[in-house]
């Protein structure tokens, strides 16, 4: 089977062959295994286009060319960025939020196409729908991420999470601009790009419950996820990766509540076991889960031990299974580890 | 003069404010125990500190988050802010000293932010270097103010490589300095690999373990 068929076959609730590779956000790695600067990841469209479609090709990878960073928003909303350039950077960070003072969200300044980061990504975008690779098995991309995460990037993450205790009116009604302005969003971009090929995306770094609280999610940020989604289903979009980032297990119980599709594709980091991410989405297709640390600070054996792990964890889950790292694969990896990584699921992902 | 049952009013008032994140009382019941001649060391130790060790246990429960745990410290630094000038200098011994810093290439600051506010309240005399350091400045100003303890933070796992080499950097200049980091991708195994003395796994944490490292060099 070719990549594309294995992810076929699972989206039609088939057992593919063997436990397809699908690395979260694998561009920062990408572009250094091609010898280029981290910041081309994301400057330099046609370059990280090719490092991606190589490294893919190269490693056995599912290829889905498609770039972001956790921060945007800050950029597009008229604040700055600084993209990264030095030794120790890994993506663009926010050095100065659009939102100054509170009464700047009455007066949002929406981004326009050419706003921030959007150039590059469309970019990267018209690329990818030029071929379809038969190891890729959607070639666009479509964000709902709903609108908390969008609010923490543009007002700045301490401050916003304290509006949700002290003036939570100002994060509602914050919230509810951003989520409206989303949705309109994707009745644009469904027109352009219909539903032939395209994966919808949704997740949430800021919801995990290293900052706040599963009330608070609730409160907060499932209402527009939901929103989001249902919007995507009624568009006609059969399912959504979502990336569940960091420790979300308090959380669980809500995200279970969202319909990511028929089936999705539902993320986890290594802080949710893959039988409690089954237990909640035993219909959806299970996506995680290695602890990315250990892809970059490891031995190769330490690797291929950990991956072993976890695609023998996977590979029996109910609804399906793909590998990945937890969250994006470490940009400065060493080779050998990601060879280690790759010959594990290779070697224990496959189905009799 | 205010009696003993007033001065304990005034403790469990700030005590209270903190926990329950106002901002506004904690200030004001500051500014009364100055006003009715009480020691601001013992409002500050038994009132503001005690108070942020019940927070920082709230957090660990799970019972409060990153936005309470926020506003606790806004109430905390609103009591700080009073009450810190009139504390007298010598009441409390020589004040440990911390060198706190987010690491080069990293912005994420609100792990550092939560950590540092635990040694404040702690009574620790805390030099925050800020984010996005520049390795150098961590040898530099441990050196400066012959801080005991050097914490590093880093939330991306590029950022964590730049911690083995500070690390060594600064125990070139003086081994005797104890190194603790925090940070998601951080466990206490790879902390252990980069040369680390020490590893919080969460802000509250932090301040037992860097006595645990201190004790431990004193030992040696």
């Amino acid at each position: 089977m070719t990549d594309r068929e294995r992810i076929e076959a699972l989206l039609s609730r088939r057992k593919p062959d063997r436990v397809p590779i699908w690395p979260f956000a694998p561009q920062g790695f990408a572009v250094i295994y091609n010898n280029l600067s981290l910041a081309e990841a994301y400057t330099n469209p046609e370059a990280c286009y090719q490092a991606l479609r190589k490294t893919c090709r190269d490693f056995g990878w599912v290829f889905f060319p498609t770039v972001g960073y956790a921060a945007m928003g800050a950029w597009e909303f008229g604040g700055e960025v600084r993209m990264p350039s030095g030794e120790y950077d890994q993506a663009p960070m926010v050095t100065r939020c659009p939102v100054a003072k509170d009464e700047d969200i009455y007066n949002l300044k929406w981004p326009g196409p050419d706003s921030g980061f959007y150039p590059t990504a469309r970019k990267l975008g018209e690329l990818a729908r030029q071929e379809r690779l038969d190891n890729e098995p959607f070639n666009a991309a479509l964000g709902a991420g709903g609108g908390f995460s969008l609010a923490c990037n543009i007002v700045g993450l301490d401050r916003f999470l304290k509006w949700l205790i002290k003036k939570p009116d100002l994060a509602h009604y914050l919230i509810r601009e951003l989520s409206d302005w989303s949705l309109a969003g994707l009745d644009k971009q469904s027109e352009k790009l219909g539903t032939d090929g395209v994966l919808c995306l949704s997740g949430g770094a800021t919801s995990s419950n290293y900052l706040i609280s599963p009330q608070q999610f609730a409160e907060f940020v499932l209402p527009s996820l939901k929103e989001g989604q249902e919007k995507l289903r009624a568009l006609g979009y059969k399912t959504t990766y979502t990336h569940i980032c960091g420790e979300h297990n308090a959380n669980l119980p809500y995200w279970s509540q969202i319909d990511f599709g028929d089936p999705g594709i539902i993320g986890v980091g290594h802080e949710i076991k893959l039988e409690t991410a089954a237990r909640y989405f035993p219909d959806d297709i299970i996506l995680g889960n290695l602890e990315p640390a250990i892809v970059q600070t490891g031995t190769p054996d330490e690797v291929y031990e950990a991956t072993r792990k976890v695609v023998e964890e996977g590979k029996e889950l109910p609804g399906g299974f793909i590998f990945s790292p937890g969250c994006d694969l470490p940009p400065r990896s060493p080779v050998e580890n990601v060879r280690a990584m790759t010959k594990a699921v290779n070697d224990f992902g496959r189905y009799a | 003069m205010a009696t003993e049952e007033r001065k304990q009013e005034l403790i469990k008032g700030l005590y209270d404010s903190v926990v329950n994140m106002d901002e506004d009382t904690a200030r004001e019941l500051s500014q009364a125990v100055l006003d009715e001649g009480i020691d601001a060391y013992e409002a500050v130790t038994q009132g503001l500190t005690v108070a942020m060790d019940r927070v920082g246990e709230l957090y660990a429960n799970f019972e409060y988050f990153v936005p309470q745990l926020l506003l606790c410290a806004d109430a905390l630094y609103a009591g700080l802010q009073v009450l810190r000038p009139h504390v007298r200098l010598g009441e409390r011994g020589a004040a440990r000293q911390i060198v706190i810093g987010t690491v080069e290439g990293d912005i994420h600051d609100i792990g550092k932010n939560l950590v540092k506010i635990m040694f404040e309240a702690a009574g620790w005399i805390v030099h925050d270097l800020g984010r996005d350091v520049q390795l150098q400045r961590f040898v530099e100003e441990q050196k400066r103010t012959q801080s005991e303890v050097v914490a590093l933070s880093a939330l991306m796992t590029t950022s964590m490589m730049a911690m083995p080499r500070v690390i060594e950097m600064i125990k070139a200049e003086n081994p005797a300095v104890a190194i603790m980091v925090g940070g998601a991708p951080l466990s206490r195994d790879i902390a252990r690999s980069y040369g680390a003395d020490g590893y919080a796994d969460n802000a509250g944490e932090a301040v037992r373990e860097a006595v645990r490292m201190l004790d431990e060099l004193k030992n040696k």
